[in-house]
């Protein structure tokens, strides 16, 4: 036998006891992972400062000794969990900010009650944005502050800056992964076809759209990656780094939230079957939604790979904002990962940072 | 010349269940795109909301006749704790109203802050 078989052979028996030695311990860790309790997340320190019913107002403690003047208001999205960007202490968007010396808010929401379910766009952006940002200023002494939004906090946001991002002394309106245009949501549009989705039989028969509808929506997206995460997961259930990362993440993809009855109603009739915010017709209390009269600086971050809000949905946006100083950035990876995942601290995170810093001043 | 790298025994495996997983969801995104899908989830969902209707008005009835609290009551609960709520805010607002010298006994004041002098590494180099 030559030198070099002899020593690929050598290498492939090492594998071999390597993966009958991970064998075993996926066994051992499986047994564990099973027993194990929830996985704990959103630890930075955090004080709540304002909650009103659904809403929750969190002012992060800094972890700098010197702040950017102006204050972020993060906006998440209402489907689900604020901690996304808060999972664990070294993956999280929120330790970063505080670290690259902002001062950092968060708007994060709860299941809404069965009575909130008359909560409509004009609550989310004409009363709990603005009374959220005059908390902001109050309490950092700063007339300005800096909106970030999430998906569809994204969108309230995009509104709340429209019609009045002026008058609370918006100075930066940055956005994640935004849908804009719903045709470019084809699935989703698909799926609640005006001709056999009745939205008002739905909404008239649950009150708030149950948590199990709006996560069977994003599951069906892609139906077979459940089983073929679940597939990983035992591939690395050798791998305790693996195995925590994966739990925060199944953990935050299950607490997916109710939507408020009237606020899906018109999600589904304004945004998705009249695209009225893309179309510029959306009105909410006798104004018209113009997305021309956003003219702070702003950044739209879009990733390259996501199956929620693909391009077509978000690129859009910065095309119909009336700001000068504008930039759309497109990134690898996904919908969430884009903004928690492993690879954000290298992507977007500084990059955001690079932006937002010399704006904040 | 460098060795070609004996394989990983698992990694065509691997390589299988991605495979696998991209041509599902591929197939499925494909069908659940027709009109077809649309209009039978949507019965199906239908169907499911009225059932959840009519199990919701069954159940109201067999709890009052437990004489335990029905949804609505909770609900009820809930609505009253909501405007108990929004009471606390606004005594809060009025409390922030006050000067800043007489409120400071008064409200939990914020927590001290490092100083907003903070410039980024490069000055003027905004992106």
């Amino acid at each position: 036998m030559s030198a070099a078989a002899e020593r690929d052979q050598t290498v492939l028996a090492e594998r071999v006891r390597l993966e009958i030695e991970r064998t075993i311990r996926r066994g051992i860790k499986g047994v564990e992972y099973l027993g194990s309790p929830a996985a704990v997340v959103g630890q930075t320190p955090k004080e709540v400062i304002h909650k009103q019913g659904t809403l929750n107002l969190y002012h992060y403690m800094p972890m700098s000794d010197e702040i950017y003047r102006v204050p972020i208001l993060i906006v998440m999205a209402t489907s689900n969990r604020g901690y996304i960007l808060d999972l664990a202490p070294g993956q999280s968007f929120v330790e970063f900010l505080l670290k690259s010396g902002y001062d950092v808010y968060m708007i994060d929401w709860s299941t809404p009650s069965p009575d909130e379910k008359r909560l409509r766009f004009e609550d989310y952006t004409l009363r709990f944005i603005p009374e959220c940002a005059r908390r902001v200023r109050e309490r950092s002494g700063e007339g300005e502050l800096s909106v970030l939004g999430y998906c569809m906090g994204g969108v309230l946001s995009t509104i709340y800056v429209a019609l009045r991002g002026a008058q609370d002394g918006v100075k930066n309106l940055v956005c994640f992964t935004t849908p804009i245009d719903f045709r470019g949501m084809t699935l989703f549009r698909k799926w609640s076809d005006q001709r056999f989705f009745d939205v008002d039989r739905l909404v008239d028969a649950t009150g708030n759209v149950p948590s199990e509808l709006i996560f069977s929506g994003f599951d069906m997206l892609r139906p077979a990656s459940r089983i073929a995460s679940q597939i990983q997961l035992w591939d690395n259930m050798w791998n305790d780094e693996f195995v925590k990362s994966y739990r925060r993440f199944e953990r935050w993809g299950n607490d997916t939230l109710p939507l408020a009855g009237e606020y899906f109603r018109q999600t589904v009739k304004e945004l998705i079957w009249k695209n009225a915010l893309y179309e510029g017709t959306l009105e909410l209390e006798g104004r018209r939604v113009d997305l021309g009269n956003i003219t702070v600086p702003m950044l739209h971050a879009l990733a390259e790979h996501d199956h929620i809000v693909p391009y077509e949905a978000a690129g859009p946006l910065i095309e119909r904002v009336g700001s000068g100083d504008k930039q759309q950035i497109v990134l690898k990876g996904g919908h969430v990962s884009i903004a928690a995942g492993p690879n954000a601290s290298k992507r977007l995170w500084p990059r955001l940072d690079a932006w937002l810093g010399g704006r904040s001043v | 010349m460098a060795e070609k790298p004996p394989s990983d025994p698992l990694s065509v495996w691997r390589e299988l269940v991605s495979q696998w997983e991209k041509s599902v969801n591929s197939v499925a995104n494909e069908s659940m795109g027709s009109d077809q899908f649309s209009s039978s989830m949507n019965k199906a969902l239908g169907a499911s909301a009225q059932a959840q209707h009519l199990m919701t008005e069954a159940m109201s009835r067999y709890l009052a006749t437990l004489n335990l609290p029905s949804r609505e009551d909770v609900i009820n609960i809930g609505e009253r704790l909501q405007s108990i709520e929004a009471h606390l805010t606004r005594v809060v607002e009025l409390l922030e109203a006050f000067p800043k010298s007489r409120r400071r006994r008064l409200v939990r004041a914020a927590p001290s802050m490092p100083p907003r002098t903070k410039r980024p590494s490069k000055p003027g180099k905004a992106e």
